[in-house]
């Protein structure tokens, strides 16, 4: 992962994109030279309903600041209901990570479709800022696997 | 008989109306069941070798004239019963068995149902209600030094206007403050003080002493289902059972008492919770770790939940979540497991029952899902009809486009699990 600029805080984000609209959106946003922060790594999804709880989980424990989902509006899912289920995930892991007491605000999701790249850069830009304005993810110091180093 | 009825009951037989806890009519009723063949086998709960109340065992009862060994309450239990229906009984796909259940129980048994891992069509669901089951070793340790009696004296255990009421051999009663009892880490199993279902209404049919006047020996039985209707009506028929209709105030004095359990339980949940709803998040998270850094990784946990319902576990190895051989184990372990049961736990407190490191788990499982429960409208272990909510997408959702709309419907209340 990137190294820190000297000072400021640069939150790493994971971005867990659907294949048929956020993640051809970063890409629209990308030709159209649209700029976004590049604090986000997106990771390809076939499908926001893809997602496990699991894979937002791991990334948290691995050291992420932030983890970001991006699926087609509801109605337009390839899969008819995958984001549906997603939203359902999305809403069920938010709770959770509160329980356990990772700050629920470090966790985002948006419907982008893929002629908004707009959308998909502003959202970034605000969610990064957002996750500046938090600091350094509670996970943030581990930077192999399992291991735990300081 | 249908739906919503309720009477009075009591056992023809002079024997089991004497050994019944209440009017015996749970035994009569189970003893029934067998005779003219509705179920197969009988799951009931007795003390092991008929003497040790400290040591609750189940039976897999086909002999009609056995039934009347687990006649009786008995308090200082976990039996993991939803639990093993599942495991031991083949999920009760071979045969049709009736099964004597606490609301926790029945709750379990509903949610392994809904992921097809028991055939609920086969089962008869005998309800109790229930305000508490205490842990059996402590117990008896709380009887030696707060009752100050010898646990093998112990004929009956009660709870009862907040009270935990103990009746010995010979006819004594000993009454203490059950919070007292608590506060001295005696008392209820944790969970139990947080429980907020006594009336399994979810069963067939719920039986209890709640609107039975003191002194006399009768059940207080409510009809569940038309499973449950048709049940009772064919045992009336054959004269196993005498009922009467319960008198007004009799339904009132259970809806009191229901009532009130129910306020205690959401007091005890509100005190318990207190702290781990007040501090930071950072604070939160720092208990947590520290928690589940005790965790020894013996599984016991999962393998005590009876949600827990992946085939092939993500807490193995080979899942590449959790590496084998490490102690204690990636966090993931642990937040896995409430990913996957947090929005179907039923708080029957089995998994820290099971836990060797006495990591509170059924407090972080509750607090996750109390907030959960509003959000989908969902109560686990209610209605085998229902979905767990994360599968449970609906089409309409299709043309609701805010992102949020369960987190904001689980701000706009909490649902209490009554019906
Ligand atoms: C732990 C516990 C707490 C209870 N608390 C209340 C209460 O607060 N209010 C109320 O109205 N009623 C309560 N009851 C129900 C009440 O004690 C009687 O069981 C009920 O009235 C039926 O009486 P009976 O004479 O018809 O049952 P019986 O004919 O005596 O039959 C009792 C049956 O209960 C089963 N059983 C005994 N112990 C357990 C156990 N730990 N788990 C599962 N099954 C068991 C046995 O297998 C037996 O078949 C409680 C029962 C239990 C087991
Ligand atoms: S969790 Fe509830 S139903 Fe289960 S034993 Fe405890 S009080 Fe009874
Ligand atoms: S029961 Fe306790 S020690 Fe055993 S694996 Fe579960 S949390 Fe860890
Ligand atoms: S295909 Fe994009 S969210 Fe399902």
């Amino acid at each position: 992962m990137g190294e820190e600029v000297k000072g400021e805080f640069e939150p790493r984000i994971i971005g867990f994109t659907c294949n048929w609209c956020t993640y051809a959106a970063a890409d629209l946003a990308g030709t159209a030279r649209m700029k976004y922060p590049p604090n986000i790594r997106l990771i390809r999804q076939m499908c926001s309903g893809r997602v496990d709880p699991l894979f937002v989980l791991k990334v948290f424990l691995r050291g992420a600041d932030g983890v970001f989902i991006g699926g087609c509006h509801p109605g337009e899912c390839h899969y008819m209901t995958g984001n549906l289920s997603a939203r359902r995930r999305y809403s069920m892991m938010k709770k959770l990570l509160e329980s356990v007491g990772i700050d629920p605000k470090r966790l985002r999701m948006e419907w982008i479709s893929a002629s908004e790249g707009i959308k998909f850069s502003d959202t970034v830009k605000e969610f990064t800022a957002q996750i500046k304005g938090l600091g350094p993810g509670p996970f943030r110091h581990i930077e192999t696997e399992g291991k735990e180093q300081k | 008989m249908v739906k919503g009825d309720m009477y009075l009951a009591q056992a023809s037989d002079e024997e089991i109306l004497k050994q019944g806890e209440s009017g015996g009519a749970v035994t009569a009723l189970l003893k029934f069941a067998l005779d003219s063949g509705v179920v197969d086998a009988v799951l009931g709960v007795k003390k092991r070798d008929g003497n040790n109340r400290y040591d609750a065992v189940l039976d897999l009862i086909t002999d009609p004239e056995k039934v009347i060994d687990c006649a009786g309450s008995l308090h200082c239990v976990s039996l993991n019963i939803a639990r093993n229906v599942k495991e031991y009984l083949g999920g009760a796909k071979q045969m049709k068995i009736a099964v004597l259940c606490k609301p926790c129980d029945a709750r379990a048994i509903i949610e392994i149902a809904k992921r097809k891992q028991i055939n609920r069509d086969n089962l008869l669901l005998i309800g109790l209600n229930c305000t508490g089951t205490l842990p059996p070793v402590v117990a008896k340790e709380m009887l030696i030094s707060e009752y100050e009696v010898d646990p093998n004296e112990v004929v009956m255990e009660d709870i009862e206007g907040g009270e935990l009421i103990v009746t010995l051999a010979d006819g004594t009663k000993i009454a203490k403050d059950l919070l007292e009892l608590e506060k001295k880490g005696y008392g209820r199993r944790d969970n139990c003080r947080r429980c907020n279902v006594s009336i399994p209404t979810l069963a067939d049919i719920a039986c209890g002493k709640w609107g039975v006047k003191e002194g006399e020996k009768k059940t207080f039985t409510e009809v569940c289902s038309d499973k449950g209707a048709e049940f009772i009506d064919n045992a009336i028929k054959t004269g196993v059972i005498k009922v009467e209709p319960p008198g007004e105030d009799a339904i009132e004095e259970r809806k009191r008492k229901d009532r009130e359990a129910i306020e205690l339980s959401n007091k005890c949940e509100a005190e318990d919770l207190k702290e781990l709803r007040e501090i930071s998040l950072d604070d939160r998270l720092a208990y947590w770790l520290h928690m589940f850094d005790r965790c020894i990784k013996c599984f016991s946990c999962r393998d005590a939940c009876p949600i827990c319902y992946c085939k092939k576990c993500f807490l193995e190895p080979d899942r590449g979540y959790v590496k084998g051989g490490e102690v204690p184990p990636d966090r993931m372990f642990h937040l896995t497991r409430l990913a996957h049961d947090g929005d179907s736990c039923v708080n029957c407190g089995q998994c820290q029952d099971a836990c060797p490191a006495e990591i509170p788990l059924t407090r972080l499982y509750l607090m996750l899902n109390i907030k959960l429960s509003p959000m989908f409208d969902y109560v686990s272990g209610m209605d085998v009809e229902q979905k767990p909510p994360l599968i449970a997408a609906k089409d309409e959702e299709a043309s609701i486009d805010d992102i949020d709309i369960f987190l904001v419907k689980g701000e706009a209340g909490e649902v209490v699990p009554q019906q």
